[in-house]
């Protein structure tokens, strides 16, 4: 048990030393870096806790945004239905209304059709009827039509009404033309100077008669005096023959719109 | 045979002594804050640390946490002085397996200085926290009768302090010579095992009393708390 005082003093210096050497070089910096590192992971947690907030509300706000698009893509779907919708109606309609305008169009044309076809066939109807007939009478009656048709005319001149002779008379007065007579088949001569003397004896004495042949006529005679005109035709029966035609042809316009 | 290594004089200069005791003392210095330096000089704050610096970080930390299971209070504070006197004492006590080397914790000289280094601080610690009245005041407490039992129980703590480490390390290299004497092979180095152990183990319950001491001392009276300070000012 030996203590040497100056050693004890010479240690207790040497560990006070000891003592400030150990906290400059080593608990200092080691207790600093462990607190830096402490405090590093500190920041990281919270800056993740914060990412994972920010993830979060970023996530909610696109969820959100997904939610109106697709709001807004049901909005627009069901608008475009109708639209289209619409334009299906609208396109519809336009159809339908073209589609009867054409159909009036082809009515429109079916019915000038009809007069054109009614008035053709009642010319060849009639060029048959007045073939036949001639032919009729100059093979079983030996008789010429047009001979027929002059006399007939000729005997209507005789029966005209006093009144309508009157009228006639003044305008053969007025004129300074000759009196144009048209008939629908070539008059012979002899036919001719019948009719001539027809109407110098019952209508105007002296006046000129001009002869010609018009396929409009139609079986028939035309006697034109200035504005007044006598005629006699088949154009009767022939007026009939184009009523039955009309007929026909409506019944036939009629189907084809049926059946369209 | 010197049982002292006190009585080891390595240099004599115009009347002053170097004696082993201080020598392997600044060599025990020199180690801790050299080898500190060499480790904290390159100190990593990120994911990657060295195998070092993570065992500085385990002593550090294992030193704290014994502080703070003593229960201390603002443990930081004592983390200089209760740490270099574990890490003091067991380097000192560890170094002692090298062939020539003489532990300076056992020479009474050096316990002595360290437990009156704790005498010092355990007055120091307690008039740091609560004033020198209230240092005083613990001497009276329970009863102003106590005085004495409280000052011889100042002084024997120190001098057990001093006794139990210089005893402890002392004995042990003293065995290990009786045992060299009477059998040189085998037993000396099973001592030298067995040292090591109790070395550590006197180096902890020296650190350990200390830190009881002050905390004991510091505990004794609590804070006075701002409703006291404000009760007393009319």
């Amino acid at each position: 048990m030996q203590i040497d005082w100056l050693t004890v003093a010479a240690q207790l210096v040497n560990f006070l030393a000891l003592i400030w050497l150990l906290k400059r070089f080593l608990y200092g910096p080691i207790t600093g870096a462990m607190a830096r590192r402490e405090r590093r992971i500190a920041d990281r947690l919270l800056d993740a806790r914060h990412a994972r907030e920010d993830a979060e509300a970023e996530a909610e706000t696109l969820r959100q945004q997904q939610r109106t698009l697709d709001d807004a893509r049901e909005g627009e779907l069901a608008k475009v239905h109708e639209e289209a919708e619409a334009l299906r109606k609208r396109l519809e309609q336009e159809l339908r209304i073209e589609a009867e305008q054409k159909h009036a169009a082809w009515l429109d044309h079916l019915k000038e059709n009809r007069a054109e076809i009614a008035l053709h066939m009642q010319k060849r109807m009639a060029a048959h009827v007045s073939d036949s007939v001639r032919r009729i009478l100059s093979d079983f009656a030996d008789t010429d039509l047009a001979d027929q048709v002059a006399t007939e005319f000729s005997l209507r001149l005789a029966s005209l009404g006093e009144e309508e002779r009157l009228r006639l008379e003044l305008a053969a007065v007025k004129m300074h033309e000759p009196a144009l007579l048209e008939s629908g088949m070539e008059l012979a001569s002899t036919a001719r100077g019948r009719i001539t003397r027809a109407v110098h004896e019952h209508i105007a004495e002296g006046i000129e008669v001009e002869y010609r042949t018009d396929a409009d006529v139609l079986l028939g005679i035309r006697l034109t005096l200035g504005h007044q005109v006598l005629e006699w035709s088949a154009s009767r029966y022939l007026d009939r023959i184009e009523t039955l035609v009309g007929e026909s042809l409506d019944s036939a316009a009629s189907e084809a719109a049926d059946a369209a | 045979m010197q049982i002292s290594p006190d009585q080891w004089i390595l240099a004599e200069w115009q009347g002053t002594r170097l004696n082993a005791t201080i020598a392997f003392t600044w060599l025990v210095m020199l180690i801790l804050t050299f080898g500190s330096w060499l480790i904290t000089s390159r100190l990593s704050t990120g994911e990657s640390v060295s195998r070092w610096q993570v065992m500085l970080e385990v002593i550090v930390t294992g030193i704290r946490d014994q502080i703070a299971e003593i229960g201390a209070e603002e443990g930081d504070r004592y983390l200089p002085f209760i740490g270099t006197l574990f890490l003091f004492i067991v380097t000192s006590n560890l170094l002692s397996v090298v062939p020539g080397y003489r532990p300076p914790t056992g020479s009474l000289s050096t316990t002595a200085a360290l437990a009156i280094a704790v005498l010092i601080a355990v007055p120091a610690f307690s008039i740091a926290r609560q004033g020198i009245v209230g240092y005083l005041r613990t001497y009276l407490s329970p009863t102003p009768f106590m005085l004495p039992f409280n000052l011889v129980a100042e002084v024997s703590r120190t001098v057990a302090l001093a006794v139990r480490l210089y005893g402890n390390v002392m004995s042990g290299t003293v065995i290990v010579g009786i045992i060299i004497s009477v059998a040189p092979f085998f037993f000396p180095v099973m001592m030298q095992v067995l040292g090591l152990l109790t070395g550590f183990i006197q180096a902890y319950i020296f650190a350990v009393l200390a830190m009881v001491y002050i905390a004991s001392a510091a505990r004794t009276q609590p804070l006075p708390s701002p409703d006291d300070a404000t009760r007393k000012e009319p």
